[in-house]
């Protein structure tokens, strides 16, 4: 009976992890809390109650909804201007603050005229983070007069992300010193 | 068996603590939560009027008779009316890790350390509000294998998983908090709710749900919680949590109230749950087992008795809700008396049914709900120590009668809540609980057998969720 039973303990969280689609994780208010009834009825279940240390996420989040009904950023302001002036020596084609997307226009240096780069910028969250930035930047080479695709070295992104986040970080200290 | 034991636990270990997401980890927060109700109470208990004086400086003698009225005609009792205050408080503690674990611990606070009240000696006892603590736990939980809780915390059978059990209006009707009015005389108190189960320290497993299933199991060494062993010395005694027998151990089927002092070892839940809906109704469904063993009679030249069952407990629940209605039924089987405890060997089954049904709309909830159990009572064994012929050491008592020592309790509760603010719910509510048992007498202090005890409680009052 034992080793049946300890065959059993064992198995049984395995097999469970092989639900894949239709499975999820039960919160902790779908248990029962019986202090015959007492300590229920909590508001907002096990997210009630006054958060006295760490980041409220939940507050955080209301908040946002709150300020983001049409007229604030979604996403983290010191990324996002730091972006638009570190992408602003290039023709801006489009710019949406909600999705945190900015597309350049085609952009000729005027040092080489032969080649044209375009960039795209994501800022990804609300929060100022090393990898809250992606530039991908776009290459191409005037070839017996057609524009064609070539490579961008490798550093090129990380080092216009580098700039985005330095410039951010000049942002930040310059708004915290006011 | 200890490499295989050793191998899986690393294979099991290695898939719960390592899943290969990326998820934003997320610092710990602390949380404060908790409650705090204020009822006044109507009681209507039989036997409240047998006072006679205690004259013990302790307070803990039974009561010892009738007094008869005095010449101005008034007779001692106790009083119908008392207000009843509770709180707890509750810290939360929440945080996720990159790998997309989530943690936590959750310490409960309650302020009800002492049910009756209990001299020891003057000015070197332990009020009657005195912090304590209810449950408390650290869990760790995965979505893909699910959750493990660790510490003091009802397991899967007696309160995490249940379906049918509907206390959602008053204070939990026949469940509620009548009990804060109710003194412990002739046991007229509701004793087998799922949550009276025990919060005894445990290790407990609760899966993810898939496809609507979701189970749970869990495992007690014993029926203690919190930090110490309870043995005072290598005797072996029933205060020590780890004794596998101890002298008086017959004695103690029924836990003693408050230190948690019973018989009960290695108790094992499992519950299956499944949740869903059919044409716009919720449903949920609800199977489990608890077992137990328990702890052995030792006499005092050293023998040893197997004096009880083991616990044993089928339960089958299932609750419907639609349009704000909710009912439900539950129904549980198997070897326990009226505490959850070890019934002794030759003790019947008990079998206990359970329904409910309440009703919301908007900040309004009404409900009510019944209970009905037959249970051992007052048992027909005595231990009078082992002998070569029988081994257990228990003897019939001389005046068990035939269909004696059969126990009925029943109860019902009705009543409604109106919701003032979220949280904050003014309840009103009755309620109402038999002890019957046929030739026993419940209230041997006054004439006459009483083989039925009633308590009716009226609770109105306010109970605020933080």
């Amino acid at each position: 009976m034992k080793p049946a039973l300890l065959a059993l303990g064992v198995l049984l969280p395995l097999l469970s992890a092989c639900g894949a689609a239709n499975q999820r994780l039960v919160q902790n208010d779908e248990y029962g809390d019986w202090r015959n009834g007492r300590a229920r009825n909590r508001p907002l279940g096990s997210n009630a109650g006054l958060v006295v240390f760490g980041v409220d996420k939940d507050r955080e989040a209301r908040e946002a909804a709150a300020n983001g009904g049409g007229s604030g950023l979604s996403v983290n302001a010191y990324l996002w201007r730091a972006t638009l002036d570190t992408l602003s020596f290039m023709p801006l084609a489009s710019a949406d603050p909600f999705g945190g997307t900015i597309i350049t226009e085609w952009y000729t240096p005027a040092s080489a005229n032969n080649e044209r780069f375009r960039a795209q910028a994501y800022v990804l969250g609300r929060q100022l983070r090393s990898d809250g930035v992606r530039v991908q930047v776009f290459r191409q080479t005037l070839d017996r007069g057609q524009w064609v695709d070539s490579t961008v070295s490798a550093a090129t992104n990380s080092d216009l992300e580098d700039k985005v986040l330095a410039r951010a970080r000049e942002l930040r200290s310059q708004s915290a010193s006011r | 068996m200890r490499k295989i034991l050793l191998g899986t636990t690393a294979v099991v270990g290695a898939a719960l603590l390592a899943p290969a997401v990326a998820v934003a980890q997320e610092a710990p927060t602390v949380r404060i939560g908790g409650f705090f109700r204020a009822y006044y109470g109507n009681t209507q208990q039989t036997g409240r009027n047998s006072t006679g004086p205690s004259t013990l400086p302790t307070g803990t003698g039974g009561a010892t008779g009738n007094l008869p009225a005095d010449s101005t005609g008034n007779i001692a009792r106790l009083s119908k009316n008392d207000f009843s205050t509770d709180a707890e408080v509750h810290v939360f503690v929440n945080g996720k890790t990159a790998n997309g674990l989530s943690y936590g611990a959750v310490v409960e606070i309650a302020f009800n350390q002492q049910e009756g009240r209990n001299i020891v000696q003057q000015r070197a006892s332990t009020g009657k509000s005195t912090a304590s603590i209810d449950e408390y736990y650290a869990f760790i939980a995965s979505p893909t294998f699910g959750q493990i809780r660790f510490g003091d915390e009802d397991g899967p059978v007696g309160g995490l998983m249940n379906s049918g059990v509907v206390t959602n209006f008053g204070s939990g009707g026949v469940y509620g908090d009548r009990e804060s009015f109710v003194s412990r005389q002739a046991n007229d108190r509701t004793t087998t709710a799922p949550g009276a189960l025990g919060d005894n320290t445990k290790i407990i497993y609760l899966s993810p749900q898939f496809f609507g299933f979701d189970f749970g199991a869990s495992f007690a060494f014993n029926y203690n919680e919190g930090e110490d062993t309870g043995c005072s010395t290598n005797q072996s005694s029933g205060f020590c949590d780890s004794s596998y027998a101890f002298t008086g151990a017959s004695g103690f089927g029924v836990a003693a109230a408050g230190p948690n002092f019973s018989a009960r070892r290695n108790e094992y839940q499992a519950a299956v749950r499944w949740r869903g809906s059919l044409a716009g109704v919720g449903l949920a469904v609800t199977g489990g087992y608890v077992g137990a063993g328990a702890a052995r009679e030792l006499t005092l030249n050293g023998t040893q008795a197997r004096v009880f069952n083991n616990l044993n407990v089928f339960q089958v629940g299932a609750q419907a809700s639609a349009y704000g209605f909710t009912v439900g039924a539950q129904y549980e089987h198997g070897d326990s008396n009226f505490f959850w405890g070890n019934t002794l060997r030759g003790d019947r089954p008990m079998d206990q049914f359970f329904a409910g049904a309440s009703y919301t709309m908007g900040p309004f909830t009404v409900g009510g709900n019944y209970v009905i159990g037959t249970f051992e009572g007052n048992s027909r064994s005595a231990f009078t120590g082992p002998t070569a012929g029988n081994p257990s050491g228990l003897t019939r008592r001389a005046d068990f009668a035939n269909g004696a020592g059969m126990m009925r309790r029943l109860g019902y509760g009705i009543g409604g809540n109106y919701r003032l603010a979220p949280g904050l719910d003014l309840l009103a509510e009755y309620s109402s609980y038999t002890v019957a048992e046929r030739g026993r007498d419940l209230d041997p202090s006054n004439p006459g057998v009483q083989d039925r005890a009633t308590a009716k409680v009226f609770i109105v009052g306010t109970r605020l969720a933080f």
